[in-house]
């Protein structure tokens, strides 16, 4: 599956984009956590800090760990406070 | 007398030259805290909704609030009260920095500015210290006419002195366009024509000299409170502000298909990146600024081409201005979207609408609508010189001058159904029909289509909703992003520290009690930010409000957003939002 980095995240992780094996969620966060530790301030264990979110395939904002992915998926890593 | 106030108002009547010291009681200032809050209060008992508001009788409030000369951070701000000239409803447009600090010790909590002076004047209000009330004296300005807003500032403070603090109008002020600004410090106040309200008062610019200070109530607990804030303010929650700067929403909105673009015809822009901040960053040098009292910083001034003199000729970037002037009218070379902000900000325009209305005209050449062959989408000498036009009010400037709902009567055919406005507000840069939340925001809000007094963008970028497809479950988080809006707006605080308060009610609460000793509560400023919002639509409903005008042009309703045919909004779905919305709010 392919994770899609924006904004803040894009600039700690130093890539715009991914491919990452995770099942859901939780994993894919942890996985992003020990292959990029830049991303610590975005990542806390299987969740993201309350001020970045995840969006799935530029539909649906996912938080719960739990959240199913599938290889064709796409996860998108952004700040939280869009707009301003 | 509560402490953080003066618990009075200077009202200057510009026509015979004098100012009347009005007292405030605390009933008043608790109910309405000062900022948009207090300023919507003053034009109400003023009796303003119904006078015209280039009219020399019309008010023009400069509102201060408790929290501005406090230590707590981002809170030197002020904000410009008055009928709007553009769409003849409420304005309120907030700025930052030193003008609101010396404005509040020249004595009074607000300054009202009522008449029209003789000539082209400076108002001039200063207090000395041994002086209890701010004196008064108009300057003639003959010599400023015509003169951009950053050089009006500079020329004046190298006149008056260093001490002085100036807000001004650029040329658009004077020629009276209804989106002109009032610009202090390279930051504007900057939504619905404020600058014209002070142009045709004929007056240039504001000086403000003082040294009376407020006492707060609680000085250890107020200290101990700001050094928490601005720790917190230098964390993650405005990372985004520090690092990149509202700039970084561009790539961001791109992504979701809600990027306004030619006119709201896209939602996505295929040059976006050139226009980017990461773009920006690794093309040109850049440099941060921050407005009084700031930590966060969030201004990133980028370099236009190469160093003069060991100098760089650098350009404030916001998202609304790459939007407004990038993609929206299809422009993708950064160096004219740069000079075009620049432009804007030099002459006193408001960027948004000045693109809004620009990207309007541009679409109704295409369409044939409007015999102007040059102003066509994806030509920067054509954005330019249309900006010109606007703020000398010559040519087709004189029609766009008046914003895209008024030029859209003056073009005819369909053309109203394409202009980018609500209630002649041109929208900023969220494309209605991917963040339907926003849609309702902008329809129901009382100064137009506005995304300062309304946050629901945040909550269609969360998993509240579905963005493309709210239901009604929606309102509630609209109405709440409002009234959180609201407070912040009359206490004053940064929206750009909103991530960092875990309750920003309760965090509230103490701040003013430090400020102002008073008991507040979280459930009284919940209070207090719904009597804000109601104060401003009872200024609209004597004004001539109807429900009709809660809307969006026909452009957003039954017709899917091209490139993403999920982004739909009918006009059954956008009057039952409102609908809920005026009857959760009561109305």
């Amino acid at each position: 599956m392919y994770v899609e980095f924006l904004g803040v995240p894009r600039q700690r992780a130093g890539v715009a984009e991914m491919v990452v094996e995770a099942r859901t969620l939780g994993q894919l966060l942890e996985t992003l956590s020990s292959r990029l530790p830049a991303l610590a301030e975005v990542i806390a264990g299987d969740r993201l800090h309350p001020s970045f979110a995840a969006n799935l395939n530029g539909d649906e904002f996912i938080s719960d760990p739990g959240t199913p992915l599938g290889a064709d998926d796409c996860v998108l890593i952004l700040s939280a406070d869009a707009g301003g | 007398m509560a402490h953080g106030y003066h618990g009075s108002y200077l009202r200057i009547d510009v026509t015979a030259g004098s100012a009347t010291r009005v007292p405030l009681d605390d009933a008043t200032l608790r109910q309405f805290l000062g900022g948009s809050g207090l300023g919507v209060r003053l034009l109400l008992d003023e009796g303003a909704a119904n006078v015209d508001p280039l009219a020399p009788e019309a008010p023009l409030v400069f509102a201060f609030s408790p929290l501005v000369g406090s230590p707590l951070t981002t809170s030197a701000k002020f904000a410009v009260v008055s009928k709007s000239p553009l769409t003849e409803r409420i304005n309120d447009s907030l700025a930052s920095s030193g003008f609101a600090v010396a404005g509040k010790r020249c004595g009074g909590d607000a300054l009202m500015i009522v008449g029209r002076a003789a000539e082209l004047s400076v108002l001039v209000v200063e207090q000395d210290g041994s002086e209890e009330q701010a004196r008064v004296r108009l300057v003639p300005a003959a010599a400023y006419r015509g003169a951009t807003c950053q050089d009006t500032e500079s020329r004046l403070r190298a006149e008056l002195g260093p001490e002085y603090r100036i807000a001004s109008i650029g040329p658009a002020g004077e020629q009276l366009v209804r989106y002109a600004t009032i610009s202090h410090d390279g930051r504007h106040a900057g939504r619905g024509g404020s600058g014209a309200v002070l142009g045709a008062k004929n007056i240039k610019a504001i000086a403000v000299r003082g040294t009376l200070r407020v006492e707060w109530a609680h000085p250890r607990e107020l200290t101990a409170l700001s050094r928490d804030l601005s720790k917190r303010s230098f964390g993650p929650a405005t990372a985004k502000y520090r690092e990149l700067g509202t700039a970084t929403n561009l790539l961001t909105f791109n992504r979701f298909n809600a990027l306004p673009t030619r006119n709201f015809q896209s939602g996505t822009f295929e040059d976006a990146v050139n226009l980017s901040p990461e773009h920006l960053t690794a093309t040109r040098s850049k440099t941060r600024e921050s407005c009084v009292t700031c930590t966060i910083g969030c201004e990133h001034i980028y370099s236009l081409g190469p160093p003069k003199g060991g100098h760089y000729d650098g350009v404030r970037v916001e998202y609304e201005s790459l939007f407004a002037l990038g993609s929206l009218c299809g422009i993708s070379d950064p160096d004219v979207v740069l000079r075009a902000s620049r432009r804007c900000d030099e002459l006193g325009l408001d960027t948004i609408s000045a693109g809004g209305t620009i990207a309007f005209a541009m679409e109704c050449v295409e369409r044939g609508w409007l015999d102007e062959p040059w102003l066509r989408f994806g030509s920067g000498e054509a954005l330019l010189r249309a900006i010109e036009l606007i703020g000398s009010r010559t040519g087709i400037g004189r029609v766009l001058a008046e914003g895209s709902r008024r030029a859209a009567h003056a073009i005819g055919h369909d053309s109203l159904s394409i202009a980018p406005q609500v209630k002649g507000l041109e929208i900023p840069g969220y494309e209605p029909r991917a963040l339907q939340t926003m849609a309702l925001g902008f329809a129901v809000g009382p100064r137009g289509a506005d995304h300062n007094r309304s946050g629901a963008y945040e909550v269609d970028f969360s998993d509240k909703v579905d963005r493309r497809n709210v239901t009604l479950d929606a309102v509630r988080h609209a109405i709440e992003t409002e009234d959180k809006a609201a407070l912040m707006d009359s206490l004053i605080v940064c929206k750009f520290l909103r991530g960092v308060f875990e309750d920003f009610y309760a965090e509230a609460a103490v701040m003013l009690r430090a400020v102002t000793g008073w008991d507040a509560t979280a459930g009284e400023l919940r209070e207090t930010a719904k009597r804000i919002v109601a104060a401003k639509r009872r200024f609209n409903l004597l004004a001539g409000w109807t429900p009709a005008e809660d809307t969006l042009p026909e452009r957003f309703l039954n017709t899917p957003l091209p490139d993403d045919p999920a982004a739909s909004l009918s006009r059954n779905r956008l009057n039952e939002l409102v609908a809920e919305y005026h009857r959760q709010r009561g109305a």
